[in-house]
């Protein structure tokens, strides 16, 4: 007899609907399973084989062939062996003919224990997205991804076991209800802390004020101490709230990641902060099958780069893709896989090798070589990625005392939705998001140089070395802050402003 | 004295090693007829003639015999430059009188007339803003009276020393550290050529292609001090080449004086010392010419150095000068001038732009510093 159930795969982060035919026929009793499947696709067969056992049923004693159609696309994942098991039920006779027809138009996913009891297993939402795209509209599910089934737009069934997806097809037990979206169910997007518990460094909060407003990557340099990694623990507290878009491309990486749920809850506006240490694989995604990156997984959201100058060279050569064109492509020789990646980077470096270089009090022991060696390691392709860069300086304990508690992140957030609301209704036609991820034309278009701004570029160009690369950015920072500032067209003073963010950019000055 | 042709091999040859600090070098010249028996020699006769170890004798030996004498006179004359022998004619006179005078000088560019005003100005690789401000006002003003200015081409003082005579199209000696046809710093290869460019000189006793090595350094300080009438200390450790350069000045009877900076700088300490050993206190230009030779002083343009004019405080507006006023003189932080104005730093950004394009500050690391005093 032959059966034919539907199941589900991810490519990259994409589903896509496969079919898994079972034949039983007479001969020696036998497994084989074709279709390209990965080493934990090979193993269903055992798994299958002890689930079907274990839950009541019987394993015919005959030949059986599994095939995974399309059989020229590689598949992998745990989560075949629903489909698999009820295949063979099928194709044995031990389904009634209407829970037979009513499998037909469903989608199995789901790894199984030896058991009978299904596994939670990563992917599920993308999957279910792509029930779609084959016009089906009901899945049955691990139970266990169950929170998952609320954002896919269709109705999806968590099953416990194997028998009890029998007997729901079977008609003797009920169909679970499928969950619905709430917001409660996400992490709170506000952070480790509040921006008024950072005293002083006002030039910073302001950088990450423009940054957050217009999705800029910041780069902040200053001696241990200063407040670095503080401030950017508290950089998505001041995230506008994610959209309804936003959200479920985050909660498809968490999901292909098996990120989701873990502890109840869904995440939030992604905050990552990959140590210095990390492979150049698990920073931009990759692997045998491809799995997105902490790139990736810091879309629409954030990544922190603490000791930003002790990444590997290679590593950060690898981030200026994805700073460049927002996504990650992993070209193999067969096939291309394509990660979003669309992130703020909040990189924070001391400003030598020791740390203490500009230090009020303490002397930095390092040679000036080793210092414009240091700094030369972020230079370049990577600065010219980075639109505000802000020297961090030691808070005294005087003035640590003194100094004025400063905006809570509930102010900044205020200004920073009214800015992305401006960007909104100015981008309402294009793809882009954020000032940040501006084209050139759009540049064109929404960057007029203002009266005076034009000798206000020259003068920094032949004064202060501004290089001609570092226009556009300037323009779109400005933007962003004639944004902040409740104006159609960008001042002056604005891109006066911008140029505290470019340090790096003054000639031969940083060399001391 | 003519030297032949064979003897300038030789003595190239000798010099190679000579950069070592080796007084029976000059021993040995004395008692051998001709640079060129000197190397004929066993190491055995050298050790016992030089009074040195059988070890360094052949060391030597070894070194002068792996040296391509003729290869130095031609990439030498292939940068246009020229090897000076001592005793010889335009070899400057000035360094005969030093300890361990250079046996062999190798020039790129002009040396200065006999009698020229040179003082050296020198200091610290890792210069403050204030040792920049501080180095490159006296370095200006100096050049601009005529004085010709002595330094080593390192990074920090010395860059500024060379960059304020080069940007006045003034004369300049670099006495350096490697051989001249290399440069070191790198970054400094556009300077060299604008030491060249302007009628300067580049100098040293090395071997054409001699490497940056350590000891090389505080051998040519005295080289620095030796071409001088003075030395001037404009930042520095308590232990650092510039101390170095001003002790080897004081040695050869040569006028040390600095520039007093912050008791609490590290970069000041060895100046401030000197200060307080004795050495004079350079407090603007004049104080350095007035320290010169009075012959020397003649030739100098000094008019505009004794009434010097303030700069015009009073031009900026009334933000510009209070954002000035608190800078003061040390290197302050945008943040630390919002709160110590109270001004928003939407506002100060505007303030510290035209201040920074008019030259009046400079912006390091973040923190704003005065250009001019």
């Amino acid at each position: 007899m032959l059966a034919g159930i539907v199941s589900s795969c991810i490519n990259a982060l994409e589903g896509f609907l496969v079919s898994v035919e079972v034949d039983i026929s007479a001969g020696m009793p036998s497994f084989s399973l074709v279709g390209l499947p990965d080493q934990e696709v090979k193993e269903a067969k055992d798994r299958v084989l002890a689930a079907i056992r274990n839950s009541g049923f019987d394993v015919p004693l005959k030949k059986i062939t599994v095939n995974l159609a399309p059989a020229e696309v590689k598949k992998a994942g745990a989560h075949f062996d629903l489909p698999i098991a009820l295949g063979i039920l099928s194709a044995g006779g031990q389904l009634s003919k209407e829970a037979a027809a009513k499998a037909s138009e469903m989608v199995f996913i789901g790894s199984l224990g030896l058991n009978g009891k299904t596994h939670s297993c990563g992917g599920v939402l993308p999957m279910l997205i792509s029930l779609k795209k084959g016009k089906r509209r009901k899945a049955v599910i691990p139970f266990d991804n169950m929170s998952e089934a609320a954002y896919a737009g269709v109705e999806a069934f968590g099953a416990v076991s194997l028998k009890q997806t029998v007997d729901m097809l079977e008609g003797r037990a009920e169909f679970p209800p499928c969950p619905v979206a709430a917001e409660e169910d996400f992490l709170p997007e506000v952070s480790a802390g509040d921006f008024s518990e950072v005293k002083g460094q006002a030039l910073a909060k302001r950088a990450l004020e423009i940054a957050a407003a217009g999705g800029h990557n910041v780069l902040l340099v200053g001696p241990p101490g200063t407040g670095k990694s503080m401030l950017a623990k508290r950089f998505a507290g001041i995230l506008p709230p994610l959209t309804k878009e936003e959200r479920l491309d985050i909660l498809q990486i968490y999901s292909v990641c098996k990120l989701l749920g873990k502890n109840g809850k869904m995440p939030g506006r992604p905050f990552r902060d990959p140590h210095h240490t990390i492979s150049n694989i698990a920073l931009i995604g990759g692997g045998q099958t491809p799995r997105p990156g902490e790139v990736s997984l810091a879309h629409n959201g954030v990544l922190f780069l603490d000791e930003f100058a002790e990444f590997s060279r290679s590593s950060l050569e690898v981030l200026r893709e994805p700073l460049e064109t927002f996504k990650v492509t992993i070209s193999r020789a067969k096939d291309s896989f394509t990660f979003p990646a669309k992130f703020t980077l909040i990189a924070a470096m001391n400003p030598c090798p020791c740390g203490y270089h500009g230090h009020n009090v303490k002397t930095c022991n390092c040679t000036p070589l080793q210092i414009s060696r240091y700094k030369s390691k972020v230079s370049g392709p990577l600065l010219d990625r980075i639109d505000l860069t802000v020297n961090l300086n030691p808070v005294d304990y005087k003035d640590w005392n003194k100094k004025s508690e400063g905006e809570t992140s509930a102010q900044i957030r205020e200004r920073v939705i009214a800015a992305r609301e401006m960007q909104k209704e100015r981008f309402k036609n294009g793809a882009t998001t954020a000032n940040a991820f501006m084209t050139v034309s759009e540049i064109k278009e929404f960057c007029p140089l203002p009266p005076g701004g034009g000798e206000v570029l020259e003068l920094a160009m032949k004064k202060l070395g501004l290089s001609a690369r570092s226009l556009d950015k300037i323009l779109k920072t400005a933007r962003t802050i004639a944004d902040l500032a409740g104006c159609k067209d960008i001042k002056k003073e604005h891109i006066i402003e911008v140029m505290q963010y470019r340090p790096f950019d003054r000639k031969g000055v940083s060399d001391i | 004295m003519a030297l032949s042709y064979e003897e300038k091999l030789a003595l190239i040859k000798i010099n190679s090693f000579s950069f070592l600090r080796a007084d029976w070098l000059g021993r040995l010249l004395e008692i051998f007829s001709s640079p060129c028996e000197i190397l004929k020699q066993t190491p055995e006769r050298l050790s016992e003639e030089g009074k040195i170890s059988l070890e360094t004798a052949s060391k030597f030996l070894e070194t002068a015999s792996r040296l391509d004498a003729e290869a130095e006179f031609g990439k030498t004359d292939k940068v246009n430059g020229k090897i000076y022998f001592k005793g010889e004619e335009g070899y400057p006179e000035e360094l005969l009188s030093i300890k361990e005078p250079p046996l062999v000088l190798y020039v790129r560019g002009v040396l200065p007339a006999e009698n020229s005003a040179n003082a050296a100005v020198v200091g610290t690789r890792k210069i403050t803003p204030y040792g920049r401000r501080a180095a490159s006002k006296l370095a200006e003003d100096l050049a601009l009276a005529g004085v010709v200015l002595v330094s080593g081409l390192a990074r920090g003082v010395d860059t500024a020393v060379h960059s304020a005579a080069v940007r006045n199209g003034k004369p300049t000696l670099a006495l350096i550290g490697t051989g001249i046809g290399r440069c070191y710093p790198a970054e400094n290869r556009e300077l060299a050529r604008g030491i060249l460019d302007t009628g300067g000189a580049i100098i040293s006793e090395l071997p054409f292609d001699a490497p940056p090595l350590a000891q090389h350094f505080p051998r040519r300080n005295r080289l620095i001090a030796g071409l001088s009438k003075l030395v001037v200390v404009v930042e520095g450790e308590v232990k650092s080449g510039a101390l170095i350069t001003a002790k080897m000045a004081l040695e050869q009877g040569i006028d040390v004086l600095a520039v007093p900076g912050p008791i609490d700088s590290p970069q000041s300490a060895g100046p401030n010392k000197l200060i307080k050993e004795g050495a004079g206190m350079v407090l603007s230009a004049a104080d350095i010419i007035d320290c010169l030779p009075l012959n020397l002083k003649l030739g100098l343009n000094t008019k505009k150095l004794y009434n010097e004019e303030k700069p015009p405080l009073e031009e900026l507006s009334e933000r510009e000068r209070s954002v000035v006023e608190a800078i003061g003189s040390g290197s302050v932080s945008t943040d630390d001038l919002a709160l110590a104005l109270n001004m928003p730093i939407s506002e100060l950004s505007g303030v510290l732009f035209s201040l920074e394009v008019s030259g009046v500050i400079s912006c390091a690391d973040g923190k704003y510093s005065r250009k001019k005093f």
